[in-house]
Order: structure tokens, then C-alpha cells, then sequence
């Protein structure tokens, strides 16, 4: 059976040891870094271009708040890659740290009438917190028991919310204060959380740390025969996930929602569910393909919710299957790109690098860095999976 | 408001039936196929749509129960053959694909019909007076038939030779293999009986509910409960989970908040995932 062989690839080369001026000099980018830098350069550039016309697309107020809220996204499927796509324990339930987040902050800020400038970071460490409630004792579980309860936990909060509907305001949502008025506000506020959670998360998955985490998702026996505790680790990205998703989320409601909150825009399912598909489309275990995929998939949504085209033979709005569509499109990527779009796309440039260059050492397999032959991230976390299910089910021994 | 205890009581009767119905399906599959499907739910939604254009043609609710059980069957059938089992050594690519499968569906029926709730008539109109209270007939019919199908499961599974080696295959995939079992055909098997039933608990749940594009979700989350709680993979297990989860949901539903409905369930599965992950009678199909 082809998870079973699946066993993490033994690499006997060295690293090579490069000082940081090394690895900062741009000359040695390859092009999928520096096209990666030219992208965060316009989008820092972005708001000053504003009534400037580049291709067709007009850099207005509507094109600015897109890029917000497909920014938040990004941070959204970035947290959850922190978490599910490092350590393997897949999360189905993410939108809870975007909702305790968001809802801690809008509560504080209309039941005491405390500053946003406090009820934001109280957002955060609660969604934190939560993450600490949650993870503790369910991270002790074997995989799709953990997926089971993450799934659950948000709709128990979304029903315990219908059930105070003056404080939380129902399943219709709660109306707080905007932190910001203008566009550009927005934008830059999700700008600098935007690049602030990359090099966060790049940082922390490319250091020693990452390194465990991904140990953990190959082989967890492994991390404990070495003297680490893999369940500390987990608990760390779990938590850590839900603090900057908490932020994200606080900070959300307070610009691109225009100081409103509802179930539907955080918590629910849905959203969850987009998180991950836009993971899967970039590329799970990158960090860099979850904030392309986010981007993305935010975008794409806004422009097919604008777009005034019927499906021929339905006569349905397309704007009002998007969701059906992207459903469609998960189906068919798992299906014939199951490690990724930017995965493949980084993969095609490293072989081509190799090619044209020896001296250039190993990956580091915390970038998801993926050659030919090796088993995907998504295979990994599969094989972790399969493992699991198995002492679950108990062993059938069967191997096929 | 007050509702007689007789109503709850059966509702509780009613709703456990069905809800076993349901969890019996999901856990087969599981047991018995190592998948965990999230689409589960939105098979009872297929029937309930099915029943409902059916009733619309002009024909009899009776006659729509095995028509969508025949329906919802073959798109088990096509969910299983055309996606899952392709990735089926893939966990984590059967939980996201039956999901969003599931969510195709509900999406489809949002799409075509709007999300309002439509009415199917009940298998047969009417009420009886039980300790002086009025019961609808149509509740009784469903409870009824529902035992009726879950001894007729209990039978298959445990008295004849396909459920014996549906068992077989549930325990050991090889040595099932080894004593001449098609393990693929067993596969199939459950993906009929389980979509089957579904189908038919769809268009019983339609019959004193509505259909909705949404109305597997509740069903498919306590199936979660039912099926953690009874054990994964134990059919017995799953009816008498069935029965506490459908009692706790009804007491709070009647007695606390309807808003809360499902909701217990969900308390009680991530209770006991924590307290006792191998549920509280563990599992049936792998003891020897």
C-alpha cells in the first residue's frame, strides 16, 4: 500500500551552513522569491497608485478594499497552515479562532464600551486562549479524533451564540465600532498584518522549531526518541495559530466588516472549509502557497460576485454558484495537483535551478521544498494520518 | 409552550429511530471501509428532495420512500466508485472530498430551489389519542417502519452470509480476502445499504420536518455524536447512542431552548472524545 511506504525521504547530504548576508543577498534569489518580493512591493505600493490605470485594472477605493479583505484571508489560510499543514493535525475548524477573535473584540468593545485599541489585542489573547482550552487536551488525541472536535467546536459556539442573542447578537451578528473610515486605513492596517504574520510564520517554520514541527508530521516516535516533546510542540503551533488568527479576525470586524460581526463572515463552516481549499490550491505546508492561495481565492470570489454572466443552460447568476464553483475547483485540484499549484510551480523552478546549478545545497524541507520522487506534504500528512486511523480502528492487519 | 411529556417522549422514540438509521450508515461505512464521510448528511437531503418532486408529480409519499433509498443508493454508489475510492488510502483527502461533495450538494439543491423550506405531506394524515394527548399517525408509521428497518439491518448483518462478510471485511481486510470475500463488491455493498438508508431516513425526517437545502447537517453532526459515543464500527452500539443523543437533544430542545438544537450532541461527543475516545461501548465489528 503506497501510504505505508511513504516513510519521510532520508537525506545523508550535509547542510550547507550559509551566514545570513548570504541567504539576505538578493543576487542569490531564485526567480520565485524575487516574483514573490516584486508582489509584496506592489502591494505595498499599491494604495499611493490609487486613480492610476495598469492593464485594464483601475486601482480605486472597490479594488483597495478587495486586496483588504483578501489579505485578512491570506492570514486566515496562513494560520491554519502554521498548525495543520506543519504539525499534520488537520484543523476543520479554524473559523473558531477568527470568530473568538472577532467576537471577543466586538462584545468587549459594546457590552463595557472599552477603546478598540484594548478590546483588539483582548481579542487575540482570547482566541489564544482558546486555543489553549481546545488544544490541551485534544492535541492528546490521534489525529482524525482532533479533526472531529475542531470541526464541532465552532458549531457549538455559533449555537451557544444564538442563544444570547443581545449580547452576541444571534445568528444575524452584532454591530460594533469601525476602527478605521477610509480604504486606505483599511488597507494598510491589513497590509501590515498581512506581512508581519508572513514573516512571522516564514521565521518560525524555517528555524529549528519548524523543523520539529515538520519532524512531527513525518514521524512523531521519532521527535520523542530524540527528547522532544511532540505534544508541546503542537500545543505551541496550535496556540500560536490561534493568536495571530484571533488578531486577523479582531481585526477584520473592525475594518473590512466595517465594525459589524457575524457568524457567517468567521465562524461558520464555510469559511473553514475556503481556509483550507485555499491551502490546498497553494500548497499545504509552505506558509508561502497558503498566502497565494488565500489572495487568490479572495480575489477570485470578489470578481465572480461582480461579474453578470449566466450559466447557459441553468439560467443561474454566476455570482450566485461561486461557492459551488470553488467546491468544484477543490474537487478537481486534489484530484490532478494534490501538492499544490505553488508547490508544482517552486518545484519546476528548483529542478530547473539544480540543472543549470550543483553547488546549490539541499532544501530544508520546512519550505515544503517538494523534488521529483519525494513524497508531497500532503502525502506525508496522509501517511500520519493513515498511521493513525489505524491504531484507531485497531490493526487489522491488513496490508493490502 | 408546554409541551406534554408524551410528545417528548415520543419524539425521543421517533427521532432515535431515525437518527439510528442514519449513525448505523456512517458507522458502516467507517467500520467497514475506513472512511469517514462527510457527506452522509447530504444523502438524506438528496431524499428529501427526491421525495418532495416526487409528491409534486402526483405521486403517493408512500411510494417515494423506496424510490429515493433507490436514488440516494446509486449516488452513494457514484460518490464512492467516482471519487472517494480513488483516494480512499488518502484520509485526509476522503474528509475534505466527502465534505465538499456534501457541500456540492446543498449548494445544487440552494441553487434550484432557494433555501425556503418545503413541505412532504406525512405517509398517512391524521392523529391518535395516546394518554390524552393527540399524536400524528404519520409519527407512529415512521417509528414503526424505522425498527422495522433496523431489525431488518440487525438480521442481514449478523444472519446472513453478505452480512457476514461485511463483518468479515470490517475485521480483517485479508483474511476476509483469504476466505474468498470480494472485498470491492463488500465496499459497494455498504456504500448502498448506508446511502440506502439515508435516503429513506430523509424522506421520513421530510414527512414531520421540511426539506431543506441544510437539512443533513443537524443529522450528519449527531451521527458524529452517535457514532463516538456508541464506539466507531458498532451497529448496537449505535442504536443505543442513538437513543441517549435523540433523549438529551429533546429534553434541551423542549425544555431549555429549541436554538439548541444539535447542539448537546456536540457537547457530549467532544466530552466524550476527551474522557473515553473509544466511546462507551467500543467497538463491535473487530471483536473477535
Amino acid at each position: 500500500m503506497g501510504a505505508e511506504t511513504s516513510e519521510a525521504p532520508a537525506s545523508d547530504e550535509e547542510f550547507e551552513e550559509r551566514t545570513l548576508a548570504e541567504i539576505m543577498d538578493p543576487r542569490e534569489f531564485g526567480w520565485p522569491t524575487r516574483l514573490g518580493l516584486v508582489g509584496l512591493a506592489t502591494l505595498a505600493v499599491l494604495p499611493v497608485l490609487r486613480g492610476y490605470g495598469f492593464l485594464g485594472i483601475v486601482v480605486n477605493s472597490q479594488l483597495l478594499t478587495n486586496i483588504t479583505g483578501a489579505m485578512f484571508f491570506a492570514v486566515f489560510a496562513m494560520s491554519w497552515d502554521m498548525q495543520s499543514g506543519y504539525t499534520g493535525e488537520i484543523s476543520f475548524g479554524h473559523g473558531l479562532f477568527f470568530g473568538v477573535g472577532g467576537y471577543a473584540s466586538a462584545i468587549l468593545q459594546t457590552q463595557l464600551g472599552m477603546d478598540l485599541l484594548v478590546t483588539i489585542p483582548l481579542g487575540m489573547v482570547a482566541a489564544a486562549v482558546a486555543g489553549l482550552l481546545i488544544g490541551f487536551p485534544s492535541l492528546r488525541l490521534q489525529g482524525p479524533y482532533f479533526s472531529l472536535i475542531t470541526l464541532v467546536t465552532p458549531i457549538i459556539l455559533i449555537g451557544l451564540f444564538t442563544f444570547a442573542p443581545d449580547i452576541t447578537g444571534g445568528a444575524t451578528g452584532l454591530f460594533t465600532e469601525p476602527l478605521t473610515s477610509g480604504a486606505v486605513e483599511g488597507y494598510v492596517i491589513a497590509l501590515v498584518l498581512f506581512l508581519g504574520s508572513l514573516g512571522l510564520f516564514l521565521a518560525i517554520t524555517r528555524s529549528d522549531a519548524g523543523i520539529v514541527l515538520t519532524a512531527i508530521r513525518e514521524d512523531e516516535l521519532a521527535v520523542e526518541a530524540a527528547g522532544l516533546n511532540p505534544a508541546k510542540f503542537k500545543l505551541f503551533s496550535f496556540v500560536l495559530s490561534g493568536l495571530v488568527g484571533g488578531l486577523a479576525g479582531a481585526l477584520f470586524v473592525h475594518t473590512y466588516a466595517g465594525g459589524f460581526v457575524a457568524p457567517s463572515d468567521l465562524l461558520a463552516l464555510v469559511i473553514s472549509i475556503e481556509v483550507i481549499i485555499a491551502s490546498i490550491l497553494g500548497g499545504i505546508g509552505t506558509i508561502t502557497g497558503a498566502a497565494i492561495g488565500g489572495l487568490f481565492l479572495f480575489l477570485f470570489r470578489a470578481y465572480i460576485a461582480q461579474v453578470d454572466l449566466t450559466v447557459p443552460v441553468v439560467g443561474v447568476p454566476i455570482n450566485e454558484i461561486y461557492f459551488l464553483l470553488f467546491t468544484v475547483a477543490t474537487l478537481v485540484v486534489l484530484f490532478f495537483v494534490p501538492e499544490g499549484v505553488v508547490t508544482r510551480i517552486l518545484m519546476r523552478a528548483r529542478r530547473r535551478a539544480d540543472t543549470e546549478d550543483d553547488d546549490e545545497g539541499p532544501d530544508v524541507a520546512a519550505d515544503g521544498g517538494w523534488t521529483e520522487g519525494e513524497p508531497t506534504t500532503l502525502e506525508r500528512i496522509v501517511a500520519k494520518f493513515v498511521r493513525e486511523l489505524r491504531e484507531l480502528t485497531g490493526d487489522r492487519g491488513d496490508d493490502l | 409552550m408546554a409541551v406534554s411529556p408524551v410528545t417528548v417522549g415520543v419524539n425521543v422514540l421517533l427521532l432515535g429511530a431515525l437518527y439510528a438509521i442514519v449513525a448505523i450508515g456512517f458507522t458502516l461505512i467507517f467500520g467497514v471501509g475506513g472512511i469517514l464521510n462527510l457527506a452522509h448528511g447530504a444523502f438524506l437531503t438528496v431524499g428529501g428532495y427526491t421525495a418532495y418532486y416526487l409528491v409534486n408529480a402526483g405521486i403517493p409519499v408512500w411510494v417515494t420512500v423506496p424510490v429515493a433509498g433507490i436514488v440516494t443508493a446509486i449516488g452513494g454508489v457514484a460518490l464512492y466508485k467516482g471519487i472517494l475510492k480513488k483516494v480512499a488510502d488518502n484520509p485526509v483527502s476522503v474528509l475534505i472530498l466527502s465534505l465538499v461533495a456534501g457541500l456540492i450538494v446543498e449548494q445544487v439543491f440552494l441553487v434550484l430551489e432557494g433555501a425556503q423550506p418545503l413541505v412532504v405531506p406525512g405517509i398517512v394524515e391524521g392523529g391518535i389519542g395516546i394518554l390524552g394527548d393527540n399524536v400524528e399517525l404519520n409519527r407512529l408509521v415512521v417509528f414503526v417502519v424505522s425498527w422495522l428497518v433496523i431489525g431488518a439491518l440487525f438480521y442481514f448483518v449478523n444472519e446472513t452470509k453478505t452480512g457476514q462478510a461485511i463483518l468479515a471485511t470490517s475485521m480483517s481486510r485479508k483474511g476476509a480476502a483469504i476466505v474468498g470475500i470480494d472485498a470491492d463488491n463488500v465496499f459497494t455493498l455498504t456504500w448502498i445499504v448506508a446511502a440506502g438508508l439515508a435516503g429513506v431516513a430523509g424522506v421520513f425526517l421530510a414527512t414531520f420536518q421540511t426539506v431543506t437545502p441544510l437539512m443533513g447537517r443537524t443529522p450528519l453532526l449527531l451521527s458524529f455524536s452517535i457514532v463516538v459515543l456508541g464506539g466507531l464500527g458498532s451497529i448496537r452500539g449505535s442504536v443505543i447512542g442513538a437513543y441517549l443523543i435523540s433523549f438529551l437533544d429533546q429534553i434541551t430542545v423542549q425544555y431549555v431552548s429549541p436554538r439548541l438544537a444539535g447542539i448537546s450532541g456536540l457537547v457530549v461527543l467532544v466530552a466524550v472524545l476527551l474522557v473515553r475516545p473509544e466511546g462507551l461501548f467500543g467497538r463491535e465489528l473487530t471483536e473477535g
